[in-house]
């Protein structure tokens, strides 16, 4: 080789070493690829959020965890034992709230004495099959009448807990350390284990909080009369991340409603009674307000003029007759002590459900204000409305968080079904003793407090039980099985964003449209095609979701000192100037020069790190503009906001830009394209990618549509699931024994460290159209290749054997009356022993490493109750080996074997019929596996392991596949790990010069191709072939998964056809267009075949004078003479002794009528029936056989089955037969 | 093993005649390396460690007739 004879050492690019020896020693300080860990940081961290010693940054709260704001939110229930002095009080008063709310890690239960590690881990869970779960209690408080306060603790199940999350043994544990438990060394949690299955709460999109939009919706204007569709909305999020949405509606008499929901209830306000609740605002107040002095703008005044004028009619000036009018609508449906006034219940209201981001009214007066005007300015056009589906206005709604909130929700129904307990009492008159702590106890008994059966199955289920709706739009599909078909797939359910199930149903396209906000943000290559096409994207590689709260209470003094108009400041000049917002809530005022100032200098504070303004913090500057996005200063410092790392280049630091913020920056994707009034730069200009759109070679080089079909079958290869494969319990594992890592691969897969997961394997591939067998897509593979182990696969499936669901298990759990074990009744010596003493061992459980066969017995158990030896058969229909089995003990590790877990293995070498596909959306079915010696061979004696068609690609235009061979070929010439990771190459510095240099220098010729030699005659052909190393994966879907095939088989009972489905031998339907088709051919033999023969064929017998299917009847034929009928005469039947019914019938009575003719010579009107019977003329002729005229005929049986349903509805149906 | 234990009433599917009960021989079973030897309906828990999860050993016991 040419570069044999170099002598300096070159860098291994493979770094194979490097990484054997990671796997043999794991650092025991830390992770192998630190990048794993962050990606899942947003799921992690939220969930950390939770509590109180998360380790987050505190901001600008008190460090306190989103369960303690919750609980602080939540408040105290009162309630009155009824029992006054008179009928006007309401007796003893007792305040009952929760103080603490405390979930530990999860533990061996103290029940088990003997364990000596009294952590559980996660692996015990997967492999146990149950739930990794930490205890919860809570502090429940209350008060007896002499106000003395009184507390218990109390327990509240077992919650899941996310794996390695604060409250998790594994956290903070090292790659050698997460080995010693069982775990991958690169294990990053993010999930939850339930029933040992992984499961995440998936990232949902959500408006974006505290940020008031406009909407113009045509469906607004069905809301009611006079509503119209325009209105503004905003979604207000507490300090423990539940959210209210306020929506403010405007009327075509210019005045507006403000819309929110309470318990799934909607209620409308009008807008002027806030206004005048929130701070008993003067009606020349509220004029002022949204005036803002711009008394020559016609439009406003009139409108405000109306504003003001329509609520004249309610005759309440003052703010507390507002919060009193408010009390007296919402006492019934709030729930809020009884002897509250109707003022306290309306300032609850106001307070609780008004924008309720905001504590202070003179904020919530000011923001509403501020709404009020963008309405205005929405209704007259001057700006446009907002696109709720653009990223711009979308955050994230975090696992953690919307976890917190069903646990508070969850303590909330805890306090309220306490309350309902009592006054159930009361109302029922029982005895309520408030200084009794029994009565109290007695009270407890009743309410439910186990919060975590209610949380592991929102898990399981993904289903939302929930009294208020938690401000979401949809209630189920919130979780979703971390599947760890390959590492790909695995990594992608941590980074999926999904824009809502309700979202799922619209008919318009508008919500999937690939937006440009997204960019940066959302990967536009990594979404999948089909329904959830759009809805279900990926975040791009860089993106992060802020999680930890900032500090930004000094933001609104700094921003003051350099020219903002503070928030008080009379008379503003709302024309002049535009508003400054933090987080929803209007800070100040500036002019629009000094706010564009203001966000640079914001800009560059963050990034240089002055004044302590946080990095994440969200500039969001827009500018005046005819018609556009209303103006302002909006900052945000939430959590749950996108932001992505981006260059600033004011200064060259790194700055952080958020969905909002990037709308209006000027992002240059390479430093090449930097010009004027560009202000940043991308770090690297593959960052939009998702890590599966990053992992595609020369994806650059790919028309888009490839690229996405790639990201598909990434996902869908089967690679290397795990390392830990012996501690997985998965229904189903795919695995690739001989995974290689790619010769040709982008630089990231390094960083991410997809070397340890290998997907697929490098394989000579031949461009050629050679045997034909690689038409349409279909791909030759060399016999050898397959036999050497060319992606040869497994295939791992569970089979879990619990006793306690056996037919014959006894209910009670302490003794079970079924134990695996073979029983004396089965002989395993001597002349005849039991067949299952190969697979089944004297305990009952299969040998590891048996064979077994569809039907085999895997494991026996013996019934207590008759003393005889059970089999539990393996079910597949493949063979198997037994790969390990697992024996199960319970929680603390005190019952006997009751379930069992049997992992199979079954080998998949690769047949005719798999899929098989490059990284660039080129997937093929095997078509042969072509004999080594038949495959054309190259000059140097190479022979392709993969033959491909060039009809793959002009139309595909997969160029990137083209470049890889190229590059797979010289790589593996030169022993290079080639890197292609996308945009590195330009017109000038074009891929194929770099790589056809390369291939020269090992003595291919430049382009890639090279003479061939047919394998069967020797001759060279006549062209050129394109021969190079192409990574190819082995996709799932294989042949022995889905073939279906029979002639006859099982048959549905009713109609006796086929039956449908794959897993029941059933067949395919031959429908009706196939059955077009058929007749078109002429094909009349095979459509007899089809659908008679190998379908419902039947006989049956037809009478041929009347036609009916369902009238046989038999003679009883006793010893050769026919004895029937009343007047033991002989009857015409056929030879079988069968006659029509029917038939019989009417001859019985024609007889019977000419008989009575004769005997009173009186003419009877013949009774005509109302059935008409069609029959051919001459079967009328031989009417003369007075019980019909039988014949069998060949119809379906569903035929026969039609008209026996239509003679029960009577009608008749009558066969002619010719 | 102690199937024949008082209690289960099962005295009709003695054996009977030719067939000898199963051989006496607890089964070994392991966890983290170690063995462990656990008898019929003993609590499935590691002797060293009190873990839960016990893995069946991988055999040549099986079927000694039928092995080249």
């Amino acid at each position: 080789m040419p570069d044999g004879g170099s002598s300096s050492r070159r860098v291994p690019t493979f770094n194979t070493l490097a990484r054997e020896d990671s796997f043999k020693n794991p650092p025991a300080d830390g992770a192998t690829y630190k990048i794993l860990n962050e990606f899942v940081a947003p799921h992690i961290e939220s969930f950390n959020a939770l509590f109180d010693d998360s380790g987050l940054p505190s901001g600008d709260g008190d460090g306190r965890g989103l369960l303690s704001l919750g609980l602080q939110d939540i408040g105290e229930r009162v309630v009155f034992d009824g029992r006054g002095v008179d009928s006007e009080s309401w007796g003893n008063r007792m305040r009952i709230w929760i103080e603490q709310v405390t979930i530990a890690r999860p533990m061996v239960p103290d029940r088990d004495r003997t364990a000596r590690e009294r952590r559980v881990f996660p692996a015990e869970a997967r492999e146990r099959l149950t739930s990794y779960r930490g205890r919860m209690s809570i502090k429940l408080c209350w008060t007896d009448p002499s106000g003395q306060k009184h507390e218990m603790p109390k327990d509240c199940g077992l919650v899941p807990i996310m794996v390695r999350s604060v409250r998790c043994n594994l956290r903070g544990m090292s790659a050698a350390e997460l080995v010693q438990r069982h775990e991958e060394p690169e294990e990053f949690g993010g999930y939850f284990l339930i029933n040992g299955n992984e499961r995440l709460i998936r990232y949902l999109i959500l408006p974006r909080r505290n940020h008031v939009i406009s909407l113009i919706r045509p469906s607004f204007s069905n809301r009611g009369p006079s509503y119209t569709q325009y209105g503004v909305q905003i979604r207000c999020v507490r300090p423990d991340q539940t959210s209210v949405t306020n929506t403010l509606h405007y009327l075509d008499n210019g005045s507006a409603m403000l819309r929110f929901t309470w318990r799934k209830q909607e209620y409308v306000l009008p807008i002027m009674l806030v206004l005048k609740a929130l701070v008993g605002a003067s009606d020349k107040e509220i004029f002022e307000g949204v005036m803002m002095q711009d008394y020559d703008n016609t439009f406003l005044t009139d409108r405000v003029e109306l504003l003001l004028r329509s609520f004249k009619m309610y005759t309440m000036r003052t703010g507390e007759q507002c919060l009193e009018y408010l009390g007296d609508k919402f006492r019934v449906v709030l729930g809020l002590p009884e002897d509250w006034t109707n003022a306290a219940v309306g300032a609850w209201l106001i307070k609780k459900l008004v924008l309720v981001h905001v504590d202070s009214p003179r904020d919530k007066f000011r923001m509403l204000l501020f709404m009020l005007r963008k309405l205005y300015t929405l209704v007259s056009g001057e700006c446009c409305s907002d696109n709720p589906d653009s990223p711009q206005h979308q955050e994230v709604l975090l696992p953690g968080s919307l976890y917190g909130m069903i646990i508070k929700e969850r303590m909330e129904e805890i306090l309220n079904g306490i309350r309902a307990t009592v006054n159930m009492d009361v109302r029922n008159g029982a005895h309520v003793d408030f200084h009794d702590k029994k009565y109290f106890a007695k009270v407890l008994t009743k309410v439910n407090f186990d919060v975590g059966a209610k949380l592991s199955n929102f898990l399981a289920t993904g289903n939302l039980v929930s009294p208020t709706g938690l401000d979401l739009q949809q209630a189920s599909g919130f979780t979703i099985v971390a599947e760890k078909l390959n590492w790909h797939r695995y990594i992608s359910h941590f980074r999926c964003i999904h824009r809502g199930a309700f979202f799922a149903e619209l008919k318009t396209t508008t919500v999937r449209k690939l937006l440009p906000e997204a960019w940066g943000f959302l990967c536009p290559v990594h979404t999948p095609d089909g329904t959830p096409c759009g809805l279900l994207n990926h975040l791009s590689r860089t993106c992060r979701i802020v999680t930890a709260p900032l500090t930004v209470a000094h933001i609104p003094t700094l921003l003051a000192a350099h020219g903002m108009t503070q928030a008080f400041a009379p008379s503003i000049d709302g024309r002049k100037n535009m508003c400054i917002q933090l987080d929803g809530r209007v800070v100040g005022w500036a002019r629009p020069a000094v706010a564009a100032q203001l966000a640079t200098n914001l800009r560059i504070w963050k990034t240089e790190g002055k004044y302590e303004v946080p990095l994440d913090l969200e500039i969001g500057f827009v500018p005046e503009s005819q018609g556009g996005q209303y103006p302002g200063l909006y900052l945000f410092a939430s959590r749950s906001r996108m932001m992505r790392p981006v260059k600033y280049l004011l200064n060259g630091r790194d700055d952080q830009v958020g969905s909002f913020e990037q709308v209006y920056m000027n992002i240059a994707c390479q430093p090449e394209e930097i010009e004027d009034g560009v202000t940043h730069v991308e770090h690297d200009p593959t960052n939009f990618l998702s890590i599966l759109a990053n992992m595609t070679p020369f994806s650059d080089f790919n028309q888009s549509p490839r690229n996405i079909y790639q990201c598909q079958m990434g996902k869908q290869t089967m690679g290397t699931p795990s390392t830990a494969i012996q501690h997985r319990t998965d229904n189903k594992l795919y695995r690739l024994q001989t995974g290689q890592t790619p010769i040709v691969r982008p630089k990231l897969h390094n960083t991410y460290g997809m070397d340890a997961y290998p997907n697929g394997t490098n394989a000579v591939v031949a461009v050629i159209s050679y045997t034909g067998y690689d038409m349409e897509d279909a791909m030759i593979l060399n016999k050898s290749a397959h036999e050497r182990g060319f992606t040869y696969g497994t295939v791992y499936k569970s089979q879990i054997i619990d006793l306690k669901d056996v037919r014959g298990a006894s209910k009670n759990a302490t003794t079970p009356s079924l134990h695996f074990g073979l029983g004396n009744d089965i002989k395993l010596t001597g002349e005849n022993p039991h067949a299952c003493k190969e697979t089944v061992d004297l305990d009952g459980l299969p040998f590891p490493g048996a064979r077994v066969n569809p039907g085999d017995p895997l494991a026996a158990y013996i019934d207590d109750t008759t003393g005889r030896t059970k089999f539990v058969k393996y079910k597949g229909d493949e063979m198997a080996y037994v790969d390990q089995v697992r024996l199960l003990g319970s929680d603390a590790g005190d019952s006997e074997l009751q379930k069992i877990h049997i992992t199979l293995r079954i080998p998949r070498a690769p047949v005719i019929g798999d899929k098989f596909s490059s990284r660039h959306g080129q997937k093929g079915v095997c078509s042969q596996k072509w004999p080594a010696i038949d495959m054309p061979f190259s000059e140097s004696g190479m022979q392709p392991d993969v033959i491909i068609n060039p009809h793959a690609f002009p139309s595909r235009m997969t160029i990137g596949m083209l470049v890889e061979s190229m590059a797979g070929k010289s790589g593996a010439m030169h022993g290079l790990a080639q890197d292609a990771t996308p945009f590195k190459f330009s017109e000038e510095d074009t891929a194929i010069d770099y790589f056809g240099k390369q291939l020269l220098a090992s003595g291919y010729n430049y382009y890639g191709n090279e003479p061939m030699y047919s394998g069967i005659t020797g001759q060279e052909f006549a062209a050129d072939i394109y021969l190079g190393v192409v990574y190819y994966q082995r996709l799932r879907h294989m042949v022995l998964d889905k073939f279906q095939v029979r002639t006859t088989g099982p048959v549905d009972p009713v109609t006796r056809q086929p039956v449908k489905g794959r897993k029941r031998a059933g067949g395919i339907r031959f429908g009706e267009m196939e059955r077009d088709a058929l007749i078109a051919h002429g094909t009349s033999f095979l459509l007899q075949d089809r659908l008679m023969n190998c379908s419902d064929y039947s006989t049956a017998w037809v009478c041929r004078t009347c036609g009916s299917l369902i009238s046989l009847g038999y003679e009883d034929v006793s010893l050769g003479e026919m004895v029937s009928g009343p007047g033991k005469t002989l009857k015409p039947t056929g030879p079988g002794g069968e006659y029509c019914r029917v038939c019989r019938a009417a001859a019985d009575e024609e007889e019977e009528r000419e008989r009575q003719i004769l005997a009173t010579g009186q003419q009877f009107q013949r009774v005509h029936g109302d059935v008409t019977v069609a029959i051919s003329s001459e079967h009328v002729l031989n009417s003369a056989s007075k019980g019909g005229d039988l014949d069998v005929v060949a119809i379906p049986y569903v035929f026969r089955y039609l008209c026996a349903e239509l003679a029960s509805m009577g009608i008749n149906v009558s066969l002619a037969v010719r | 093993m102690n199937r024949q234990q008082p209690g289960s009433q099962n005295s009709s599917s003695a054996p009977s005649g030719s067939f000898l009960p199963p051989p006496k021989q607890d089964m070994e079973y392991l966890y983290c390396g170690v063995k462990n030897e656990i008898k019929a309906r003993e609590p499935i828990r590691c002797r060293e460690c009190g873990h839960r999860i016990m893995y069946k050993k991988r055999t040549k016991r099986s079927a000694p007739d039928c092995c080249l």
